[in-house]
This record gives structure tokens, C-alpha cells and sequence, in this order.
């Protein structure tokens, strides 16, 4: 502390050094006339109190000197001066400036976007007060738990303070005569006071509530057009009336993370409802003690209802709510992964950026081996000059990271406005924070150095007496450092485009692969129905509103077949992972399979063949006898040759009747395009309870767009309070494709991007190269050289430097995109000999056309001007 | 002339500063004299080690400095104690002083 307060006066006294120095000197002026005063008090006469005054101050200019010493921060006014003599040398070079300013800043701004992004997806802080004493709470190990055990928790007073919220739920907003469907987040009263959320308007929802509801700013902003008298404000919500308490600001970053946020918050109202327990340790608590004080309250609440069948005590698991703990107990490891590369990719392509500054800056020192050799034999040192050399790079580099900063922003705009395909609520907000701050001061000193010292050192290398008597003009080697920095460079970027490429590649053959059903025919139509509503036995309403909706659907004209369902493929993932028992076999087998409740004349809707047997009729899944429909690979995983249509499949545990299978379908996917391929079974829709959400597909002969309009107004007229959506199958894809998109364009860019300063680095250091061999080309030209001897000079040399960077470029490649097998779709390899000559080919392309400008510089070498050169 | 005055002990001179100024905000050369009185002319501080030491003590924050008027109505900068200052000077004079008191109680017994 003390030290930075001293820095900072010094700091101050830097800022105003000039006016500090005139003051020093009236002051030691006042001190020698105040003696000299004294003095002719004493009674000596005044030419000579003052000469005596002079005398017994000594030095003057020492003193303030000495005085200023105090004050001197050495390395700072070195560095300054440095720096100022950087400026202007860079001022003076304005291309070469321009130029290595552009390749950083395209590096450090691809660079801090996907660093940006990185750490908002996965180490996203939540907009909490004091993240770091909330904890996740995990009863049983189950994500949620019921409101009930909430409760007795909380009345435990374990903790400062309690909150509980269900981000998977889903609400409509009746506006006007229209309905909207909502993403909400189901919170207990307390959620928004014990984790201390900021607000942009009002406030959030208050103890004891049960009709207030609170806005995410994106809903704020793109339905009610920020409204600034929203706060207040009544909205009818499920059918009921709600008061707007608040609305969070537009980097609210939700407790849950990963970018998952509600756009509408409201309170939990019924014990049965479950969320997700959060808690505030007080001052002193750690992990182990809230776990061992929990387990406790737990076993007590199993004591109690032994008859729900399964142990809170068991499992009681504690994280923290930021960092590595949400990361470690949430995410999927090819997610990590995938970021991983990520930065790994953007670090490559700062590492070309930077070769290009240093093989710049190379050039620069060689022609200023000169003047670089008179400093050192006037008596600068080598590491005076190393210094002002690196102060050079370190002021390319603060501009190339203040250059790439702004690109930053740019992308970050880009990425908060955009709205992914995706079934969640899923918003990343990529703010530059302070993560980002000191990742960037990292990068400045790293991109410094490596673009820096190398040039620097070998700068001072140089014999003086050599460099002095003359410049040097024989270019025999090929092989110096800048011929090894671009082959290098051009490696670098053919391990990058061949990544990019064959993520190009997996998004082509991931768009083409074959889902298994019919999309380019297919409409989706999703009602979202109130659930109060149809609170009824026997779920009378619904199979009435499904029947009704259906028997109007097909009764539109070109609508071929339509079929209610409970998940729509590759929309929803439902996995049943179990004990199954069939009976051609006595031993029970754990099975996982695809799980999903269709009606009848689903398979003939989407076009997946039925292979064997009959579809689901209507009264499957009403009457006695529990009915199912396997899919091939069950069939064949499970029954073998046998055809399974007539065999019965039982859970093991359950006591519940065997299901008699009565059809067996062609594969299809299920959740992802690029899975393998899964075991499926499918049950009745009426087999599972509470349909809420309603999923029509229906096939129709047109163009599927021209069905949306009157399917949406259909089925909006059979319940007003029902949300309705309704998209071409073909529209519903985007997240089975996000990933592969995701990878595509980010892969894609970066392989652009390492491919442009890769280009921008060959021209440069072809164009020196030229510039330095003026003399000797005008001697070739003079000597009878025609222009074709000349072009074939120039580019060997070219040929020489990209033919080595693609060898070492292929070889590289090969061995680093081994691991990158586990984010592709099956049957796409990592060696694909087309891509990899496609890679190539794109490459020299480039390559050649950098050496287009060299080389018709080298053809208008004029030999009378060359020769006498200098 | 008075016989060759003593050298200053080592680190003394911020303490005898700060003490002068203990008792109200003066100017460099007031401080000097000061000195030099209040050690009945026995401690003389050379105006070379004066300012630079005060500026060291502006730089670690236990002074300020301020224009103002001094008694012959010119202008000049005063130095005046800061409360890091007033701390500094107990602590040192604390030490001091029991490094006084040590070295007489070896030159006493010893």
C-alpha cells in the first residue's frame, strides 16, 4: 500500500516536474536571503552577508539536484523517454507501424473475444452480492428438490439467509388477444433478498409475495420497449394476475451460469413445485461445516417421510457458486474441451501475429544496424539499447491490444444481440470485466517480448566495427531468422486452416446427414397450455383440446397427416437409463434408451418406416394393456433375430405390468444429428401424465412456410390462454446443428484469420527482401538478365520459404488434429487427404499472390539507378 | 567561531524535523535555525541534507508542503505535519530514546 501511495506522489511530481524545479529554486533562494537578512541584523554590511550567506549554503545546483533525486523514479523516466523515442521512430515508419499495430490488433482482438466468452460460459460470476459465501445445495444429489424440504431447511436458520429457483419452467403472457409463452424462473419469496441482486428499475420480488414478477432487461427491452412506467405495471400471467416488480439490468448474469437466464421471474407458489437450493454461509462457515450441520436437518426430514422412498442424508452435496466448482459439477468435459481448443487456436493465431511484428521489426533493426552501431561505439550499453528496443515493441504492442480491445467490444456487441437456436434461455453476457483487463495487460508484456526480444538481442549482437564500415549487401544466405519466423509462421497456419476446414467440413456433412424423418415436409406446432387450467382427473380437457386440434389440423387443405407428441427429435432429450427384462430372456439387462410418448400416426407423419407391426391406435395407452414400439437397434440389441413384436419388455425393479410391443420402427435420431446410433422406445402419449405442452407434427404437400399462419390461428382459437409457436420443421434444427455451427464459424474464422497475417508476414519480408537485393537485381538486369531470370528469383525464394512451411505445416497438422476426433460426427476423420490438398492449395494461392507486389517492384528495378543505389 | 559542531547521528535529522515541527507548520530555513537554537547552536544542519530530507518526508507522506508568508512577508514554503507524520515521530522518538537510555546505562555501569 505504502509503495503505490509513494508511486503515485511520485507520479504527481513527474506530472509537474517543471513547476516543482522553479519552486526549489525559490526556495533555496529565500533560504540564502533569509540568512543573509540575519547576518546584516548582525551587523554585517550587505555585500558581504550575502556573499557569506552564498558560501556557507554551498552548491546550489547540488542541492537541487539532490533535492530532485528524492523524487526520481529512474526506470519510470527511462522508460518514458524510451517510449518517446519509440513514437517518434514509429511516426517517422508509418507503414511499418500501421502495418504491425493491424496484425496484433487482428490477434489480441480474436484473442480476448474467445478468452471473453470462454469465461463468461464457464466461469460466469453471478450478479450476486458476495459470491464467494453462497453455496449450491444438493440434496440426495438431485438437482431440485421439493419447496416442502426448502422450507424445513430454511426454518433450520442454518444459514444467513436461503433462496430456491427453477429455471426450467415456462409461463404464458396474455397480451391483448395474443398469448406469449415465457422462459421463467420459478423463485421462493427470499431468492432475491438473500442473494442481493442488483436492479436496473424497482425491485425484486419482497417476502410474503405471491404476485409480483420480475423482467429480464432483454424482455424489458424487446416486448415492452423499455417502458420506464413498467415497475407497477399488471400482466396476466398463467391467467393471473401479476404486478411487475423490477427488472435487472443488461448484465445480470444469472446464479445458475453458463449463460442460462429467465426473461420472466415469479414466485413459487405450491409446495410441490421444486427448485434449486442456493444458501448464504455466515461469517466462519465453510463447505464441510454446511454439509455435516445439513445432513442432519436431511436425515431428520427422511425420519419423517420415510415413504418417499429415497435417502436426502445419503448425498448431500456442497459447491460453491463461481469458478471451477460450477464447471466441475455441471459441464459436460467435451464443452471444456472444446473451449480448451479454442484458446489454444486463438493463442496460435496471436503467435503468427506476433512472428509478423517480430520478422517487421527484424527488418527494421538490420537497416538500422547503422545508426544502432554508432550508439553503441558513442558508449550506449547493450542493455540500454536492448531496453529501447524492446520499448519499441512494448508501445506496438499497447496499441495493437488497444486496437484489438476495440475489436473486442465490437465482437461482444455482436454476441449479446445474438439470439441462439437453442430451447433454453440461453444469453451469454460477454462484458469486458476485470478478468479481461489483466488478461490483456498479460498479453501486452507476452506479445512485447515475443515480438521483441529477438530482434532486440540480435540487434546488439552485431559486430560495431563491421556494421559501421558498411551496410550489409551480400545476400547469400536463404536461411536467416526471418526465413525461419514466416516458414514457421506459414506452418502455424496450416495446422490453423486445416482446423478450420475440417470443422467446415463437419458442419457440410452434419447439415446433410439424414435425420431419419421427413424434415423438408414437416411443420411444428407447440401449445403451451395453462396448467391450472386443465387441473382436472382424467386429463378430460386435454385429450379434448388434442383431439379437437388434431381433427381441425387435418381438415386443412394439403395437411397429409398430423400426430400429437411428447418430445420432438432432436428438440428434447429424454434417456431412461434401467434394469429391463424381456421375456425371451430370464437375466435382467441395464439398458439406456431413447424414451418418448407419441400418438397414433406419428411414424406415418414424420416418414419413418414402420417395420413390423401396427402404429399406436387411439386407445393404446387408455385401456389394461400397456403397448410399446421399439426401434431397430432395440429391437436387434434385445431380441436378436427374434421378431419382438408380440414379446413383452418390463422394468425390473417396478412392479408394473409388462409392455406388450406391438410395432418396430426404422432408426432415427433422437437428440443429436451426430450421435450413434441410440436405442429407442416409445410409449403411448397418453401413458404419461399431465400433458401440458403440446407438440403437434404434422406433413403437409406444400412448402411447409405457408401452413404456419393458418395452423397458428387454428389452433390459437382453442384456448385463448395458450401460448402458441408454430415453425417449419427445417427451422426447428438449429440446435442439433448449434455445435457443429458453433465450431464451424469460429474454426472457420480463425483459419482466415491466421491465413491473412500469414499472407500479410510472406509479403513483407518478400518486399524487404527485394529492397535489400535493389543492387544486386540491377546488377543481374544489367548484366542480361531478363525479367522472367528476375521473377524466377523472386519466387523461389517464395516457393522455398511457403514449400518448407507447408512440409512442416502437413506434419504438424497430422499429429495435432488427432484429438479433435471427439468433436466431429462419426465417420468424419481427422486425415482427410482432399481437405488437406484443399489446405494446400488455398495456401499457395495466397502465397503466390503475396508475391505478386514484390515481385513487380523487383521487374521495375531500374539497373542505372540500382548501381549507382547509395 | 564556535568549535566544529557534531555530526548528526544517522537517521536523526527526520526525527529532529519532525519534532520542530510538532509545534507548527515553518519554512525550511525556520526549521534549520530552530534546530540550531533549540540545540543551544550545538546541531547545525548543512542546508545540502536539509531538503532533500524534506522532500523524502513529503514523498513518504508525513509532511506537506504550502505557500504562504513568512515573518519578513515573503513568500515561502511551509512544511507542516501530517498525522502518518505525528505518528512517525512517537515512534521514532520512542526508540530513541530507549537507545539513549541503553547506551548511558552502558556508559554508566560498564
Amino acid at each position: 500500500m505504502q509503495f503505490f501511495k509513494e508511486l503515485w506522489r511520485r507520479l504527481r511530481w513527474l506530472a509537474s516536474r517543471s513547476q516543482f524545479e522553479s519552486e526549489l529554486a525559490d526556495e533555496l533562494q529565500f533560504h540564502i536571503e533569509s540568512r543573509a537578512e540575519e547576518l546584516e541584523q548582525s551587523g554585517v554590511p550587505r555585500a558581504d552577508a550575502i556573499a557569506r550567506a552564498r558560501r556557507e549554503f554551498g552548491s546550489r545546483l547540488k542541492a537541487a539536484e539532490d533535492t530532485s533525486g528524492a523524487w526520481r523514479v529512474h526506470w519510470l523516466e527511462d522508460l518514458f523517454s524510451d517510449l518517446r523515442y519509440a513514437a517518434r521512430a514509429l511516426r517517422r515508419n508509418p507503414g511499418f507501424a500501421l502495418t504491425a499495430i493491424f496484425c496484433l490488433a487482428l490477434g489480441i482482438g480474436a484473442n480476448t473475444t474467445i478468452f471473453n466468452i470462454t469465461t463468461s460460459f464457464l466461469f460466469s460470476e453471478p450478479s450476486c452480492r458476495d459470491s464467494a459465501s453462497l453455496i449450491s445445495i444438493r440434496e440426495g444429489g438431485n438437482s431440485d428438490s421439493p419447496i416442502a424440504d426448502y422450507k424445513v431447511l430454511r426454518d433450520a436458520h442454518i444459514f444467513e439467509g436461503m433462496a430456491g429457483i427453477n429455471i426450467e419452467r415456462e409461463v404464458n403472457w396474455r397480451d391483448g388477444d395474443q398469448t406469449r409463452r415465457f422462459y421463467a424462473g420459478l423463485v421462493t419469496d427470499d431468492f432475491f433478498t438473500t442473494l442481493g441482486i442488483p436492479f436496473r428499475l424497482g425491485r425484486g420480488i419482497a417476502p410474503g409475495e405471491t404476485n409480483t414478477a420480475v423482467l429480464s432487461y432483454r424482455v424489458w427491452r424487446s416486448v415492452f420497449a423499455e417502458d420506464p412506467a413498467i415497475v407497477g405495471r399488471k400482466l396476466i400471467l398463467e391467467g393471473q394476475a401479476y404486478v411487475v416488480a423490477g427488472v435487472l439490468p443488461p448484465n445480470h448474469r444469472s446464479i445458475a451460469g453458463f449463460g442460462l437466464s429467465p426473461e420472466v421471474y415469479l414466485p413459487a407458489s405450491h409446495d410441490e413445485d421444486r427448485v434449486q437450493f442456493y444458501a448464504r454461509m455466515p461469517k466462519g462457515m465453510n463447505i464441510a461445516i454446511a454439509r455435516e450441520r445439513m445432513r442432519s436437518v436431511f436425515a431428520e426430514i427422511d425420519r419423517i417421510r420415510p415413504e418417499d422412498g429415497w435417502k436426502r442424508a445419503d448425498q448431500v452435496r456442497v459447491t460453491g457458486v463461481t469458478g471451477f466448482d460450477v464447471l466441475n459439477q455441471m459441464m459436460p468435459g467435451a464443452v471444456t474441451a472444446f473451449f480448451v481448443m479454442l484458446l489454444i487456436v486463438v493463442g496460435l493465431v496471436l503467435l503468427i501475429a506476433c512472428t509478423n511484428v517480430a520478422s517487421l521489426l527484424l527488418a527494421r533493426a538490420s537497416s538500422r544496424s547503422h545508426e544502432l552501431a554508432i550508439r553503441l561505439s558513442l558508449g550506449a550499453s547493450r542493455r540500454r539499447i536492448v531496453r529501447h528496443l524492446l520499448a519499441e515493441s512494448l508501445l506496438i504492442s499497447v496499441l495493437g491490444t488497444i486496437a484489438g480491445l476495440a475489436i473486442n467490444l465490437a465482437c461482444a456487441d455482436l454476441i449479446r444481440n445474438l439470439t441462439l437456436p437453442v430451447p433454453a434461455p440461453l444469453q451469454l453476457v460477454v462484458l469486458p470485466d476485470w478478468r479481461l483487463l489483466w488478461y490483456s495487460f498479460a498479453i501486452v508484456l507476452v506479445s512485447a517480448l515475443l515480438c521483441g526480444l529477438l530482434p532486440a538481442l540480435r540487434a546488439v549482437k552485431r559486430d560495431v566495427s563491421q556494421a559501421l564500415k558498411q551496410e550489409e549487401h551480400q545476400i547469400g544466405r536463404k536461411w536467416d531468422v526471418r526465413g525461419v519466423l514466416v516458414a514457421g509462421q506459414l506452418a502455424v497456419s496450416i495446422v490453423l486452416l486445416a482446423v478450420g476446414f475440417l470443422f467446415v467440413h463437419n458442419l457440410l456433412r452434419a447439415t446433410a446427414m439424414n435425420p431419419g424423418f421427413d424434415v423438408q415436409h414437416t411443420i411444428w406446432a407447440y401449445v403451451r397450455l395453462v396448467p391450472d387450467k386443465y387441473g382436472d382427473p382424467g386429463q378430460a380437457r386435454q385429450i379434448s383440446v388434442i383431439s379437437r386440434a388434431l381433427e381441425q389440423i387435418r381438415a386443412l387443405p394439403g395437411v397429409e397427416a398430423a400426430a400429437i407428441t411428447r418430445g420432438v427429435p432432436l428438440n428434447s432429450n429424454c434417456v431412461i437409463g434401467t434394469t429391463l427384462r424381456t421375456d425371451i430372456s430370464q437375466t435382467p439387462v441395464h439398458t439406456e434408451y431413447q424414451c418418448n410418448n407419441v400418438g397414433p400416426d406419428y411414424f406415418r407423419t414424420l416418414a419413418i418406416p414402420l417395420l413390423r407391426g401396427r402404429e399406436f391406435s387411439a386407445n393404446d395407452g387408455r385401456n389394461s394393456q400397456p403397448v410399446a414400439i421399439v426401434n431397430e437397434t432395440f429391437a436387434r440389441d434385445r431380441f436378436g433375430g427374434t421378431n419382438p413384436v408380440g414379446h413383452t419388455i418390463a422394468n425390473d425393479f417396478a412392479n408394473e405390468k409388462p409392455k406388450l410391443i406391438v410395432g418396430v420402427v426404422k432408426d432415427s435420431k433422437y437428440f443429436t444429428l451426430s450421435e450413434k446410433q441410440r436405442l429407442a422406445v416409445y410409449e403411448p402419449y397418453f401413458a404419461f401424465d399431465e400433458p401440458i405442452n403440446l407438440h403437434f407434427v404434422i406433413h403437409a404437400s406444400g412448402p411447409p412456410a405457408a401452413y404456419v399462419k393458418p395452423i397458428t390461428n387454428l389452433l390459437g382459437r382453442l384456448d385463448l390462454s395458450a401460448a402458441v409457436e408454430t415453425r417449419p420443421m427445417s427451422a426447428a434444427l438449429g440446435l442439433a446443428l448449434l455445435p457443429s455451427q458453433a465450431g464451424a464459424v469460429m474454426l472457420g474464422s480463425m483459419g482466415v484469420l491466421g491465413l491473412v497475417l500469414a499472407a500479410i508476414g510472406l509479403y513483407g519480408i518478400l518486399l524487404y527482401s527485394v529492397s535489400r537485393r535493389i543492387r544486386e537485381i540491377g546488377l543481374r538486369v544489367a548484366l542480361g538478365a531478363t525479367p522472367s531470370d528476375v521473377l524466377r528469383v523472386i519466387f523461389r525464394q517464395s516457393l522455398i520459404l511457403v514449400g518448407s512451411g507447408v512440409a512442416a505445416g502437413l506434419v504438424l497438422a497430422l499429429f495435432a488434429m488427432q484429438p479433435l476426433a471427439l468433436f466431429l460426427v462419426p465417420g468424419l476423420s481427422t486425415l482427410d487427404s482432399r481437405a488437406f490438398l484443399g489446405v494446400v492449395g488455398v495456401l499457395v494461392t495466397v502465397a503466390l499472390l503475396a508475391t505478386v507486389g514484390p515481385a513487380t517492384r523487383a521487374l521495375r528495378v531500374d539497373p542505372m539507378v540500382a548501381l549507382r543505389y547509395e | 567561531m564556535p568549535e566544529e559542531s557534531p555530526q548528526l547521528l544517522p537517521g536523526t535529522l527526520y526525527m529532529l524535523v519532525l519534532r520542530t515541527l510538532a509545534a507548527g507548520p515553518l519554512h525550511g530555513y525556520a526549521i534549520a535555525r530552530r534546530i540550531k537554537q533549540c540545540s543551544a547552536n550545538v546541531l547545525d544542519v548543512e542546508e545540502g541534507s536539509l531538503y532533500p530530507a524534506l522532500n523524502r518526508m513529503l514523498l513518504k507522506g508525513w509532511l506537506k508542503a504550502e505557500w504562504g508568508t513568512s515573518d519578513t512577508n515573503r513568500k515561502a514554503r511551509f512544511y507542516r505535519l501530517t498525522r502518518d507524520g505525528q505518528k512517525q515521530l512517537a515512534v521514532e522518538a520512542g526508540e530513541f530514546e530507549r537507545l539513549i537510555t541503553a547506551i548511558q546505562l552502558v556508559m554508566k555501569t560498564a
